[in-house]
């Protein structure tokens, strides 16, 4: 195995993320894949723009795409005549552009005063226009890992590409959906000598994105590309690496396997390959020219003002890498702190355990609400400000994890309704408790008069409501019933 | 700043380097694109992008030594005698324009070559002539460029040309196409096209619209029409005559649809020709002749709920001699209120000048006898019903029509007459938002 040290490895990475915006970046539509169902919106070909023939690269892939004929799926809320490429785009998405901006900031790049949507030649059918709409909007920007500061080139707003539906013999069928749902693009410059320092910057860079609250979470959400190449060879494009954890092992590999092309004395060749689950990669297509950027001709330039740098730059996210730090001098253990960062719950954690119990808190925000989403529960229903509700009820009527859990799920499925509602609703009557508090004194004669026998029987009740009442009340009941039996 | 630069001789197109203290910018200059601040440089950077930086004093830009070079190409167009003649008569608009790929700016196309390189396969279709009388936009033409745009056709069909093609912007091409089809008597095809999105983008219409214009203008059908997308699709153009063509929405490709008639047929740019019409006038060999006289000056309103008829006494005043009322449903225009319109149409018409009154439903066919009040408009006040004649068609018909007569009942003739398709007696039910 050739070590990387010593190589000349030379690596960059490109992450895409997509933005939780309410809506697209040129349009209302709403920002997300769609659940609906599809119709057959219409039936493209696309051809090459004017004065593109020149080169015999793109000339092939013009001859490719011109027998090729493209499908659309159009959904009823997530597409309209925009993404359909008949109605010029809206206004940019202020939302989006701020949190791109944001993000541009947070790796110290430079912002330019005049923001330019440019249009970027895709003629595979991914986009209706042909192009992408993509713009600059910061650069020249730096961040620190512990292998040394890497540059950051670029960070882009973009929009998102139709996702393949599937490929048939000359035609390729997209869906509409994921077309315009904003992209934030950061690339950084060849400053990576490390595999690992590779995994720490898109680890960095993720957290940074994350710590907006305005990046989408889960599968396809986020993409990494890598740039690699060794001893001033030529450059390798990685797309399409799936997990963080891939990318040193990814980085190691196309480095060995170029410096060995190198040792045979065979020329790397600069192309696209695609990285394969075992970390290897495959031959994908050759690396398209420099891609033909053009001013999109619908929109006007967005002034950036400096009076709104400088109010963004007042009101930039704290780092989740801060707040966990913060979280963690609060006397949560490491891997609790891991939890709450992992599952996105440091904001709620910090305001909930500020008149809570910390560590039941945090148990709630991870391991219950995991359960819970994993029997289907509405989780997203219990707002911080319910959970305030639920742990103000709990304070007063302490329940054990079976009636946390039954009570959360009540208040996840009716969010109107109050906890001591749901708790009894969801538990016993007065009556049914008696007849239980009964019952177990009457099975447990022996312990009565016995040093702790109100504990001990008390524990034995509990165990059998489960959290459908409180334990006040099976108490108040306890005592009743002990004092007629003395 | 402008002075700055031409100072240094720098110009747009020019590698330059622009220092903002620490911070220094290298990039090739580019043109401005719309509404800026004046001390905004844009800048085409390494990556491609654009960005624009303000200006500020103190700031420095230079040439840089080395300089990009410019990368035009053409393609030469060869005449092959078995091909047949086209003219292409370029007016401006979105249809005949090309990327500077240097600066990134839209320009007119307007030579052969590089509309050649645009649409290459016109060129293996036939031997095309190009002529470019101007550049407008289609919003500012007059009845003056009509009156060239149809004379410059007739030139070329009768000096070998088997059809003319007419590259138009898209907003006033139905008028354009309803002057032509009143001036033009041509045995041959002069076939109107233009593009909904620019040639600058993968998803232009442009190119099939001018591939199947081209099919259209060497086809059997001697008629003056438009001739674009049929759907949102890429599969077909709909050709359709001049005279009941109308531009139905902003945006879309499929924009132009025929009102209250079928179009002549359907057409793919593989060459296939489906015919929708009944009935079309069919190639000969006599002569084109375009018979321009026009009076321009005629107005086209609109009566709606309020509307005040005083417009009409105003512009009578100002010499308008012959007016179209867009009128609701049957043809009505208020009546029994203060602000009644036969007053001021009575008065025009006595004073020799026609109202032609058509509906702003779009589809369907004015009636002078359902309803009381359509009986006092046509029969007391004696507009002209307009049949089932588009507003806009009737608009530039009456223009043609009084460019020929100042009688007021020849014109009423005329205006009742189908010329070139533009009135039928019979509506077909298929006709309804085709």
């Amino acid at each position: 195995m050739v070590t990387a040290k010593g190589s000349g490895l030379k690596c960059g990475i490109e992450i895409h993320q997509q933005l939780d915006t309410l809506h697209k970046l040129f349009c209302g539509c709403a920002a997300r894949l769609s659940a609906d169902r599809y119709s057959v919106a219409m039936t493209r070909k696309l051809r090459p723009v004017a004065g593109e023939m020149g080169s015999t690269d793109s000339a092939a892939v013009f001859e490719k795409a011109k027998g090729m004929e493209f499908q659309y799926f159009s959904y009823p809320l997530e597409s309209c005549l925009v993404e359909a490429d008949e109605e010029p785009p809206h206004q940019i998405n202020q939302e989006a552009l701020e949190v791109a901006l944001k993000v541009a900031l947070m790796l110290n790049c430079e912002i330019p005063g005049e923001i330019h949507v440019m249009r970027k030649t895709v003629i595979d059918g991914s986009n209706t226009s042909g192009f992408q709409r993509t713009a600059l909007v910061g650069m020249n920007g730096w961040m620190q890992t512990p292998s040394g500061k890497v540059g950051i080139s670029n960070v882009c707003l973009e929009e998102d590409s139709c996702q393949i539906v599937r490929k048939e013999a000359g035609r390729t069928v997209y869906g509409l959906d994921r077309l315009g749902i904003p992209l934030i693009e950061i690339g950084t410059s060849p400053d990576i000598h490390e595999p690992q320092q590779a995994m720490d910057v898109a680890e960095k860079i993720g957290m940074v994105l994350q710590s907006t609250g305005a990046a989408k979470k889960g599968l396809g959400t986020i993409r990494q590309d890598l740039n690699v190449s060794v001893d001033g060879g030529e450059r390798i494009e990685v797309k399409g690496v799936q997990r963080l954890g891939m990318i040193p092992k990814v980085v190691e590999m196309e480095a060995a396997r170029q410096k060995v092309l190198a040792t045979k004395g065979k020329p790397v060749a600069s192309e696209v390959r695609k990285a394969l689950p075992d970390c290897r990669t495959e031959f994908l297509r050759p690396m398209s020219g420099t891609a033909r950027l053009y001013p999109e001709t619908d929109m006007s330039p967005i002034e950036i003002g400096k009076d709104y740098i400088a109010m963004l730059k007042r009101n930039l996210p704290e780092l989740i890498s801060d707040k966990a730090k913060r979280v963690a001098s609060s006397g949560l253990n490491d891997e609790m702190v891991n939890q709450l960062k992992q599952a996105g719950q440091l904001d709620a954690f910090e305001a909930l355990a500020k008149a809570f119990d910390p560590k039941v808190v945090a148990v709630v925000l991870t391991s219950f609400v995991k359960q819970l989403k994993g029997e289907g529960i509405a989780i997203e229903k219990l707002t911080q400000e319910r959970l305030h509700e639920m742990f103000s009820f709990l304070n007063v009527n302490p329940l054990p994890k079976e009636g946390m859990l039954d009570l959360m799920r009540g208040m996840s499925n009716s969010p109107q309704k109050a906890p001591k509602d749901l708790a009894k609703a969801g538990g016993m009557s007065d009556d049914e408790v008696r007849v239980l508090v009964r019952k177990v004194i009457s099975q447990k004669k022996e312990l009565i008069g016995q040093h702790n026998a109100e504990q001990a029987l008390m524990g034995l009740v509990m165990k059998e409501v489960h959290g459908r009442a409180s334990g006040a009340t099976v108490m108040k009941f306890l005592k009743e019933e002990l004092g007629a039996r003395k | 700043m402008e002075s700055l630069f031409s100072s240094k001789g720098i110009k747009i197109g020019d590698k330059v380097r622009l220092s903002k203290g620490v911070v220094v910018y290298e990039g090739i200059l580019m043109p401005s694109a719309g509404k800026r601040e004046a001390d905004s440089v844009v800048l085409k950077l390494p990556s491609g992008y654009n960005i624009g930086i303000v200006f500020g004093r103190g700031d420095t830009v230079e040439r840089t030594p080395e300089q990009p070079k410019s990368a035009e190409r053409r393609a030469a167009a060869s005449f092959d005698k078995n091909k047949p003649q086209l003219t292409l008569i370029a007016t401006g608009g979105t249809v005949a324009s090309k990327i500077d790929y240097r600066t990134g700016g839209v320009s007119a196309a307007v030579d052969a070559d590089s509309l050649l390189a645009t649409v290459p396969e016109l060129a293996k279709m036939a031997n095309m002539k190009l002529v470019s009388p101007f550049m407008k936009m289609s919003e500012d033409m007059q009845s003056d460029d009509w009156k060239v745009l149809a004379t410059e056709a007739a030139n070329a069909l009768n000096s070998g040309s088997e059809g003319v093609i007419i590259t138009h912007g898209t907003d006033a091409l139905g008028y354009t196409a309803a002057a032509l089809s009143f001036m033009l008597k041509t045995p041959k095809p002069v076939v109107l096209t233009g593009s909904q999105k620019s040639i600058d983008r993968g998803s232009s219409d442009t190119a099939m619209n001018m591939i199947c214009s081209a099919i259209a203008a060497t086809s059997e059908m001697a008629e003056v029409g438009v001739c674009m997308h049929g759907t949102m699709n890429d599969d077909y153009c709909l050709f359709i005559r001049g005279t009941r063509v109308r531009k139905m929405n902003t945006v879309r490709r499929d924009a132009f649809r025929p009102v209250n008639d079928l179009p002549l047929a359907k057409i793919w740019p593989d060459g296939r020709i489906q015919r929708i019409h009944p009935e079309h006038a069919r190639r000969g060999t006599g002569k084109a002749l375009a018979d321009t006289k026009f009076e321009s000056k005629v107005a086209l309103l609109k009566a709606y709920p309020g509307s005040d008829p005083s417009v009409m006494d105003f512009l009578v005043k100002k010499g308008i001699r012959g007016f179209v009322i867009e009128g609701m449903g049957l043809g009505h225009v208020p009546v029994n209120t203060e602000k009644s319109w036969l007053p001021s149409v009575k008065a025009a018409v006595q004073s020799g000048i026609p109202v032609v009154v058509c509906s702003q439903t779009i589809y369907g066919r004015v009636n002078e006898h359902v309803y009381s009040n359509l009986r006092a408009l046509f029969h007391d006040a004696h507009a002209i019903g307009g049949e089932d004649m588009l507003a806009e068609t009737a608009y530039v018909k009456l223009g043609w029509v009084l460019g020929h007569t100042k009688s007021m009942d020849k014109a009423r003739e005329m205006m009742l007459a189908n010329c070139a398709g533009e009135i039928s007696d019979r509506t077909l039910p298929d006709t309804f938002l085709y």
